[in-house]
C-alpha cells in the first residue's frame, strides 16, 4: 500500500510539474505576451507573433489568452505579478495602470533600451512615466472625441457657449432630435473621462502641481454644474446617468441626439448604414472650449511593458519593440481601426486611405488629448471621483459640495498613502 | 451509552466497564475527528486568517507600504466609514422591507396553496419558477423592465394612467430602491410560502374544525390558530430570509451597481469593491469581520428565540393533551 502510495504522489507530482511547466523549446527562449485570442484583434495578434518568430528564429513567443475586460485583466495580473509569477513576460497594460505597475515593481523600467520617445505622442509618452522613468510603449491611443451631426449643423461647436446654444430644446425644433447631447453618464471611468475633458476645457486640472487634488477649484465646479445643467434643461437625456458607451451610440446612431462625446471606436460602426440611420452624416471634433480654457480629449488606450520577473527581459523587449514599429501600428490602425501613436503614420498615404476619420482631425485630436492623473493609486482617487460627480448629477448634492467632498476624500487617500509628497515633485494634468 | 447498562456486580465489571467506556470515547473522538478537521479547514481557519489579515495594512496594489500590523486601526476607521454606514443602513432598509413584504405575500400564497384542492402540485411548480432563476439573470430581467424612458414599466404606469410622466428609475437614489425591492420579492417570496405550506400541511384540521364549531371566524381562527402553529416554520423563514437579504449582493450589483452615488450600495458590495476592485486586503478583511458579526449575532439571537418558541410550543402542546 505504501508503495502504492508513493507511485500515486510521484504520479500527481509528475502532472503538476508538467501542467506548469509548458514543453519547452528545444533551443532559444520562450517568452509569452498576452493578449486577446478573440475576434479580429486575436488574428491580428496571432499574425502579428507568426511574423515576428520567422524574424527571430530564436525567440519562441507564445501567445497567453487574457481577457479583453480591463477590469477582469487589472484582477488577474495583479493577482500574478504579486505572486512573482515570471509569464507572461509582455503585459498589456491600460493607460492608466502604468504608474501603478511601476510604483509596485511589477514592470521593468525600459529607458536602458533607449526606445525613441520623441517619435510618439508626448501626452502618450508622459502617461507612461513613472517618477521620471519610462516604463511602458504606447501601442495605440483612444481619444474622447465629439461626434456631431453634419446635416443638422453648419460645423461643430467651437465654444463651450456655443455647444450649449446649439443643444438647447428651442434651437434643436424641427431636427427631429430627442437630445441635444449625450455622453457616457454611468458611475464608472467613463464618467471621469467626461469630467475631465469639460474640467480642461474650464482650464482646471485634476491634481495641481503640489500634489494636492483640485477638483472642486471654481473651474471644476463650473464643469460640474455645465454637465448638470445639461441634463436639467432637456439637452441630455437624465436616463444617460446609467449609460456607458455603447448606450450613447445607440441613441446617436439611432439619430435621437444632434451631438455626442465617444471614443473613436464608435466611427466606423456609425457610418455603416445597414445598422446606423446617420451613416454618411456624422463628423467629428475635439471637445470646445470654454474662454481661458484649452480644448481637452480624454487619454486612453493600451500599452506595452515587461513583467520585472521575466526570464528573459531582452527577448521581451525584442518583441515590444517590433510590436509598436510603425509597419506594426499601421497595420493594427489598417485592421482595427486603432489610432498610431506615432504622429508621423498620420502623413502615410495608406494610413490615410484607412482611417475611416480625416487623418489630420484625429492628429490634431490626440495631440489635444491629456493623460489623466499619472499615479498608482488612480484606480482609487477616479472611484472617490466617480461617486461624488454621480450623486451631483443625480441631484443628490450641488457640485460644489459634491465636489468639496471629493477633494477631501481624494486628498485623505493621498496622505493616507504617502503619494502626495511623491507627486509633488513632478507635474501632472 | 455505556452508563445505560445495568449496574455491575463486581468491582472488576466496573472497572472494565469503565474501561470499555473510555476505549469507546476514544473511538468516538477518532471518528468525530475529521469532521471536525473539515470544520476548522473549511470555517475556522479561513475566518481566523481573515481576522489576523484585518489587523494589518495590506494594499495588493501598494507593495511599497508593506503589510504593517495596524492593530484595531482598520476597524476604527471603519467607525469613522460614512459610507459604511450609510450601506448598512441601506442593507437595514432593505432587509426590512424585502423580509416584510416576503412573510406576508408569502403567507397569503400559502393559505391559497393549502386551500386548493386540485392541481397543487402543478401550482408548487409553477410557483418555484422565480425561485429557479438564477438572481443575475432575474436582475437583468428587472433591469430590463425598468431602464429608460421607454421600459415596460413606465408604459405599463403611463397607459393606466398611474403616472403622467414616464420615471427615470435607476437615476433617483429613492426610485432605484424599487426595482432592486420588487426583483428580489417576486424571486424569493415563493420560497418563504414554501416553508410556510410545510408548516399549515402538518397543522391538525381538527382545530380548525373545533374552532368553527365554537363559532370562530375565518380572522379568529387565522389569528389564534394558524399563526400561533406556524410560529415555528415562520421563524425558519424569517432567519432564511433575514440573513439572505442581509448580505444581498447579486441583485444590486447588477441592477443599480449601487448607484445613483452610492444611494443604494448594501454592504456586501462595498466589501467586494474594497477587497477585488480596489485590493485593499486589509481593510476589506476588516469589513468581512465586520458584516460576519452581525449576521452571525442575528442568527444567534433567532436561534434563541426559534428554540424558546419550540419548547414554549412543546410545553403548551403537552399541557393540552
Amino acid at each position: 500500500m505504501g508503495a502504492d502510495r508513493a507511485a500515486l504522489t510521484g504520479a500527481l507530482l509528475l502532472l503538476i510539474a508538467g501542467s506548469c511547466r509548458p514543453a519547452a523549446p528545444r533551443h532559444g527562449v520562450e517568452i509569452t505576451f498576452s493578449g486577446s485570442a478573440l475576434g479580429t484583434e486575436g488574428a491580428l495578434i496571432a499574425r502579428q507573433v507568426a511574423r515576428f518568430s520567422r524574424l527571430h528564429p530564436g525567440i519562441h513567443v507564445r501567445v497567453q489568452p487574457t481577457p479583453d475586460d480591463a477590469t477582469q485583466r487589472h484582477q488577474l495580473y495583479v493577482q500574478w505579478l504579486n505572486a512573482h509569477v515570471g509569464d507572461p513576460d509582455v503585459l498589456q497594460l491600460d493607460v492608466i495602470w502604468t504608474a501603478e505597475f511601476a510604483a509596485a515593481g511589477w514592470v521593468l523600467p525600459l529607458d536602458h533600451y533607449h526606445p525613441v520617445t520623441a517619435d510618439f505622442f508626448p501626452a502618450t509618452v508622459d502617461a507612461n512615466r513613472w517618477r521620471d522613468t519610462l516604463y511602458a510603449i504606447p501601442w495605440y491611443a483612444d481619444v474622447g472625441m465629439l461626434y456631431w451631426r453634419t446635416d443638422l449643423l453648419g460645423h461643430a461647436p467651437r465654444s463651450l457657449d456655443e455647444l450649449m446654444a446649439v443643444t438647447a430644446p428651442t434651437a434643436r425644433r424641427g431636427t427631429g432630435t430627442a437630445y441635444g447631447i449625450v455622453w457616457q453618464g454611468a458611475r464608472y471611468e467613463g464618467l471621469v473621462t467626461v469630467f475631465l475633458e469639460y474640467l480642461g476645457a474650464f482650464g482646471g486640472r485634476m491634481i495641481a502641481d503640489d500634489g494636492s487634488v483640485t477638483v472642486d477649484s471654481p473651474e471644476g465646479i463650473a464643469a460640474l454644474t455645465l454637465m448638470r445643467e445639461q441634463l436639467r434643461t432637456g439637452r441630455a437625456p437624465p436616463e444617460q446617468l446609467t449609460w456607458h458607451e455603447e448606450e450613447t451610440r445607440f441613441a446617436f446612431q439611432n439619430g435621437e441626439a444632434l451631438l455626442m462625446r465617444n471614443w473613436p471606436y464608435a466611427y466606423p460602426l456609425l457610418g455603416d448604414s445597414a445598422r446606423s440611420r446617420v451613416a454618411g452624416r456624422v463628423g467629428v471634433a475635439v471637445m470646445p472650449a470654454a474662454p481661458g480654457g484649452t480644448p481637452t480629449a480624454a487619454l486612453g488606450g493600451s500599452e506595452l511593458a515587461i513583467n520585472a520577473h521575466s526570464e528573459a527581459p531582452d527577448s521581451a523587449w525584442v518583441l515590444v519593440a517590433y510590436l509598436t514599429a510603425p509597419a506594426q501600428m499601421l497595420e493594427r490602425a489598417v485592421v482595427g481601426g486603432y489610432f498610431p501613436t506615432r504622429p508621423a503614420l498620420y502623413d502615410d498615404p495608406r494610413l490615410r486611405a484607412a482611417l475611416t476619420i480625416p487623418a489630420d482631425t484625429a492628429r490634431s485630436i490626440v495631440y489635444h488629448s491629456r493623460p489623466r492623473p499619472v499615479t498608482p493609486i488612480y484606480s482609487q482617487l477616479s472611484e472617490l471621483l466617480q461617486i461624488r460627480l454621480h450623486r451631483a448629477l443625480s441631484g443628490q448634492a450641488t457640485p460644489a459640495a459634491a465636489l468639496h467632498d471629493a477633494a477631501r476624500a481624494m486628498n485623505e487617500l493621498m496622505d493616507r498613502t504617502h503619494l502626495r509628497t511623491l507627486m509633488a515633485r513632478r507635474s501632472t494634468p | 451509552m455505556s452508563t445505560a447498562v445495568k449496574p455491575a456486580t463486581g468491582a472488576a465489571r466496573t472497572a472494565s466497564t469503565a474501561g470499555a467506556a473510555r476505549e469507546e470515547q476514544r473511538l468516538a473522538w477518532m471518528l468525530v475527528a475529521p469532521a471536525l478537521g473539515a470544520v476548522a479547514l473549511v470555517a475556522i481557519f479561513p475566518l481566523a486568517w481573515t481576522v489576523w489579515e484585518s489587523l494589518h495594512q495590506h494594499d495588493l496594489r501598494m507593495p511599497w507600504l508593506g503589510r504593517p500590523f495596524v492593530g484595531v486601526r482598520n476597524y476604527a476607521a471603519i467607525a469613522g466609514d460614512a459610507r459604511f454606514w450609510s450601506a448598512l443602513a441601506h442593507t437595514a432598509l432593505f432587509c426590512a422591507v424585502t423580509v416584510t413584504a416576503e412573510l406576508v405575500l408569502g403567507l397569503a400564497v400559502a393559505l391559497v396553496m393549502h386551500r386548493a384542492a386540485r392541481g397543487r402540485g402543478i401550482l408548487r411548480a409553477a410557483l418555484l419558477v422565480p425561485w429557479a432563476i438564477p438572481t443575475v439573470v432575474a436582475g437583468l430581467l428587472w433591469r430590463f423592465m425598468f431602464d429608460g424612458r421607454a421600459s415596460i414599466a413606465n408604459a405599463l404606469l403611463v397607459e393606466s394612467g398611474l403616472a403622467r410622466q414616464p420615471v427615470t428609475w435607476l437615476v433617483h437614489a429613492a426610485t432605484a430602491w424599487v426595482p432592486v425591492m420588487l426583483a428580489d420579492i417576486w424571486k424569493t417570496t415563493p420560497f418563504v410560502a414554501l416553508l410556510l405550506l410545510a408548516g399549515l400541511q402538518g397543522i391538525d384540521p381538527a382545530l380548525y374544525d373545533a374552532a368553527a364549531v365554537d363559532g370562530a371566524g375565518w380572522w379568529r381562527r387565522l389569528r389564534l390558530i394558524t399563526i400561533p402553529l406556524l410560529r415555528p416554520a415562520i421563524l425558519v423563514a424569517l432567519i432564511f430570509r433575514t440573513l439572505d437579504a442581509f448580505r444581498v449582493f447579486d441583485l444590486v450589483y447588477v441592477l443599480t451597481g449601487g448607484g445613483p452615488g452610492t444611494s443604494t450600495e448594501p454592504v456586501a458590495l462595498y466589501t467586494f469593491d474594497t477587497l477585488l476592485q480596489n485590493l485593499e486586503f486589509g481593510y476589506g478583511a476588516a469589513l468581512s469581520v465586520v458584516v460576519f458579526a452581525i449576521t452571525f449575532g442575528l442568527a444567534l439571537l433567532y436561534m434563541r428565540a426559534l428554540g424558546e418558541r419550540a419548547d414554549g410550543a412543546g410545553a403548551r402542546g403537552g399541557a393540552r393533551s
